[in-house]
């Protein structure tokens, strides 16, 4: 994963990370880079500091130290040689750049009567390293299909941060607008046209406007929107049959959700919740399931295997919180694609 | 005869060297506007058109006679091909690199090099602001040199002439 950054980095920091071990490079999720203290680096959910002669330790004692000449350097070439050009990004405190990396700032920020402008000094950057992983959903998306009209049935995907939610959705996007159906009786089904509301840029990661990862040939994305707005726009505008959005919670979300469900669209959209029982605890998650505004509901764990994912139907759970049809274990798939292979 | 042919190729070496100092004088002040053009344009295509720095150097290029063109041009390619290169560096190379191609002085040398060592680092009003203030130093030099070409151009010229009359006719 190391090789899909690199050229972002400047030449000492690229030395230095190349001298990890192969299968560490491959690993890697996130390079944390903060100007005049140790280099971090995170993989599979762990991370370690790391030593001048590419050793990765757990204390932060004779680390690698990043030099402000070196920060310099990194944030000219994450931004083009252009921070005057990056205002929105730096209002956000993100970087997106080609690939899908994202790519955190932090430092001073520049106040305008009280509304963050921007962000000046930066003396912290934490470079994660996207992965799009083609074929995420194919366990997941047979469960969801909606038979009577050849599409899916409006699901809400839940997981703590950092279990492959946004992984998940972008499958399935890519899936449904290429109408490659993972269950036999669709095989022949259309594609369906895809509208996603992207506030975060994590699903498409689009750079001015343009998708880096495929999301599909009939998927229209709504970048850098506002959630509820954008579901709004892409109603009125460009008719999209299955409407995606990451990470919706706050009330005005939940009026685009309902409004796009009484148009017939069906809606996939994540949340943060452990599980469902949490979710429950939230008000605008509560009233959309109470109202049957989703079909399903999705629990995504990370486990040592791979990910697992529980479908529980949403009539369920107004009975209970454990669905009562099935087992748990019934439903629990792995969506690796190491396990790929032992699945049915 | 060879006397006579020896005197007219100083006369003509003399009022060569004469016309070349005076055009270096008639010169500056021109490349001098064509550079606060240059930096207007990148104005420009910094504040409204966010374009990024390499491309917004190569666009000003296009509209800049030589031999500032391939300054900028120069600046924008010293960071693609110099992978260590921060963006200073690379401005002071191209300027550095080209300099002597120009007929212009030591101060506007280090008006461009301070505006490079700021170009592209901060936010829009904080480029503009340097920029601006680039082109006035810019100004201010423009107007002493056209006083230095009108007050040299044409001594120069005679000047040249008249020394070469000096020495043919300290030669005869």
């Amino acid at each position: 994963m190391l090789a899909r950054v690199v050229h972002l980095l400047p030449s000492e920091l690229k030395t230095l990370l190349e001298r990890l071990s192969e299968q560490m490079q491959e690993q890697l999720e996130e390079i944390r880079i903060r100007e005049g203290r140790p280099l971090e680096i995170g993989f599979r959910g762990q991370s370690r500091f790391m030593m001048q002669d590419g050793t990765l330790r757990q204390s932060a004692d004779g680390a690698y130290k990043p030099s402000s000449d070196t920060c310099r350097k990194l944030l000219e070439r994450i931004t083009n040689y252009s921070l005057y050009a990056m205002e929105e990004e730096l209002r956000r405190g993100f970087i997106t750049v080609s690939g899908g990396h994202r790519i955190g700032l932090a430092g001073r920020t520049i106040l305008d009567s009280g509304v963050v402008r921007g962000i000046r000094d930066i003396g912290a950057f934490n470079i994660r390293v996207a992965r799009e992983v083609i074929g995420a959903s194919s366990h997941l998306l047979p469960k969801l299909i909606d038979r009577e009209r050849k599409t899916l049935h409006s699901t809400l995907i839940l997981a703590p941060p950092q279990q492959g939610k946004t992984t998940l959705v972008r499958d399935i996007a890519r899936s449904v607008s290429y109408g490659l159906w993972p269950s036999a009786e669709a095989g022949n089904w259309q594609g369906r046209k895809v509208g996603i509301v992207d506030e975060r840029s994590e699903i498409a990661a689009c750079v001015r406007g343009i998708p880096t990862f495929d999301v599909g040939p009939r998927t229209d994305v709504m970048d850098a929107c506002p959630k509820a707005e954008g579901m709004m726009m892409l109603l009125r505008s460009m008719s999209p049959e299955v409407l995606i959005a990451d990470e919706i919670g706050r009330p005005e979300d939940g009026e685009a959700i309902r409004e796009a469900s009484h148009a017939g669209i069906s809606v996939v959209a994540t949340a943060h919740a452990f599980d469902l029982q949490e979710a429950r605890g939230r008000p605008v998650l509560r009233k959309l399931l109470d109202e049957g505004a989703f079909t399903y509901v999705v629990e995504l764990k990370r486990t040592d295997q791979g990910i697992m994912h529980r479908v529980v139907p949403a009539d369920a759970i107004g009975r209970a919180v454990q669905p009562s049809s099935r087992t748990a274990a019934d439903n629990v798939h792995a969506l690796s694609g190491r396990l790929r292979a032992d699945d049915p | 005869m060879i006397k006579l042919l020896g005197a007219i190729l100083i006369l003509f070496a003399g009022t060569m060297i004469g016309f070349q100092q005076a055009a270096r004088f008639a010169e500056r002040p021109r490349q001098l506007r064509q550079l606060a053009h240059a930096l207007q344009r990148l104005d420009t295509e910094i504040g409204y058109g966010h374009t990024p720095l390499p491309e917004a150097l190569e666009r000003t290029a296009v509209a800049t006679p030589e031999p500032l063109a391939s300054l900028f041009r120069k600046a924008a390619s010293g960071i693609l091909e110099t992978e260590s290169f921060t963006f200073r560096e690379s401005w002071e190379q191209a300027i550095n690199l080209h300099w002597d191609a120009t007929s212009m002085r030591g101060n506007e040398k280090a008006a461009l090099i301070r505006l490079g060592s700021t170009l592209g680092i901060s936010d829009k009003e904080d480029q503009m602001k340097h920029i601006r203030l680039a082109l006035l130093q810019l100004k201010a030099e423009e107007d002493a040199a056209r006083d230095d070409q009108g007050r040299y151009e044409k001594m120069w010229k005679s000047l040249g002439i008249l020394i070469a009359v000096l020495i043919v006719i300290l030669m005869v």
